[in-house]
């Protein structure tokens, strides 16, 4: 244990650390985004008896059962010829990839409904859509909040992955401090704490967002 | 799209899949040791073990997988004064972050064993340690099965992540073949397969197991 720990490199590369933390933030943001486009119309699609619930189980199956890894180096490598650039190669394998986990969420929390709300929204004359959107959807919401804040704080830990294929973010930021300094133990505990701070208080607030958001079939009457 | 470079370079990709799944064994077994053993403490009345085991997984899943292997492989080292080879650092690595997961699993498995099962094995004179290996972890272990496997599932596609470090699994060889050969659309398709094959065919295996050992209710 002859070590020596200076942290003052992590002050001194703080603007280095503030870039890759602000393209984590955008990366999984923008995966997000992504991830909830796919993974409500996946989850809705899986929840019904139709011919969409198999193309849906199908995403599900395939996109979930391949690492995360090979999802980006499928854009980044496989398909050099759209030359996408690195960072929307990651955006693209985040989406895809927890866009099947999100169907999951939301297949459950559809199929957690009782059946009878279904029932009764479209006899009082609503259309299917309005019926999942202002019946179904809203107390799903209540049962899956916590599972889509769990989704959050996993799709900003696995948007590290994006380093691997050279996108800047938080882990390429502290691989870069490490090279310069030699400070390997400083910049990755550094980075860790980063993580650990902004994944508990993100997931925190989505789920009090959620919460506030989803409705309580009981508190109605 | 021409798989013909998959046929030619079948050895070396054969022996990275070896690799892949001889880590998931290892990390299967030794990441369920570990669970139980910090699910436990999670679980137990020790206030000492107790703490240290929510710090420890919480630390752990606050923080992602690459970085974990990163601080094994290159932040620890230079500490201790001692290298581990990469396959030990991923190895280590990933037993220290599937632990934590699988810790939360066994904690709500053993918690989901009714307190009277309990207190019947005290009152007919089973010593606490008893009923703990006779009486609650047996059910509990039979309630986990389809959590652990959601785990070994995940941990399978996660041994992926040990070619960021220079171990050559099935990704690393994969990834070394295209360097030579530039073929990446048949290389990644038939690795994808790979994966999803054995992804899909371990949670076939949970899945039989649950049907066959689950407890109703």
């Amino acid at each position: 244990m002859s070590y020596e720990f200076d942290w003052s490199v992590l002050w001194r590369y703080r603007e280095a650390l503030a870039e890759g933390f602000v393209l984590t933030l955008a990366l999984s943001l923008l995966g997000l985004a992504g991830a909830l486009a796919l993974g409500i119309v996946a989850g809705t699609a899986g929840a019904g008896a139709r011919r969409g619930a198999r193309v849906a189980a199908a995403y599900v199956e395939i996109a979930r059962n391949v690492p995360l890894l090979v999802h980006m180096y499928f854009w980044y490598l496989g398909l050099t010829a759209l030359r996408l650039p690195a960072f929307w190669c990651g955006v693209l394998a985040l989406a895809i990839y927890s866009g099947a986990y999100v169907a999951e969420i939301v297949r459950a929390g559809i199929q957690s409904v009782p059946a009878g709300q279904w029932a009764a929204a479209l006899a009082s004359g609503l259309s299917p859509r309005q019926a999942l959107v202002h019946v179904i959807y809203p107390q799903a919401l209540r049962i899956v909040a916590p599972s889509l804040a769990g989704l959050l704080s996993q799709l900003i830990k696995d948007s590290s992955l994006a380093s691997v294929i050279s996108v800047g973010e938080l882990t390429f930021a502290a691989g870069a401090i490490e090279g310069e300094t030699f400070r390997t133990f400083e910049a990755y505990i550094g980075i860790t704490l980063l993580y650990l701070v902004t994944v508990t208080l993100i997931s925190q607030l989505a789920l009090r967002t959620l919460r506030g958001r989803a409705v309580d079939p009981a508190m109605r009457f | 799209m021409d798989f013909s470079v998959v046929a030619r370079n079948l050895p070396y990709l054969a022996a990275g899949f070896r690799v892949t799944l001889e880590t998931s064994a290892l990390v299967i077994l030794g990441g369920t040791a570990l669970g139980l053993l910090l699910g436990l403490a999670r679980s137990g009345r020790l206030a000492v073990p107790r703490g240290a085991a929510w710090l420890y997984i919480e630390f752990i899943r606050g923080t992602p997988l690459l970085v974990v292997l990163f601080i094994v492989y290159f932040a620890i080292p230079p500490v201790i004064g001692h290298r581990f080879s990469a396959y030990e650092a991923a190895v280590i690595g990933f037993i220290a972050f599937i632990g934590a997961y699988i810790a939360e699993d066994v904690r709500s498995g053993l918690a989901s064993v009714p307190r009277g099962q309990v207190e019947a094995g005290l009152a007919v004179g089973l010593s606490p340690r008893q009923v703990l290996w006779l009486v609650v972890l047996p059910q509990a272990v039979r309630r986990m099965i389809p959590a652990l496997f959601n785990q070994f599932v995940r941990l399978v596609k996660f041994t992926s992540v040990a070619s960021a470090i220079g171990v050559t699994e099935l990704t690393g060889a994969t990834l070394a073949v295209n360097a030579r050969e530039f073929k990446p659309l048949p290389l990644l398709t038939a690795l994808a397969l790979a994966y999803f094959v054995t992804g899909y065919g371990l949670s076939l295996v949970g899945r039989w197991l649950n049907r066959r050992y689950a407890i109703a209710g």
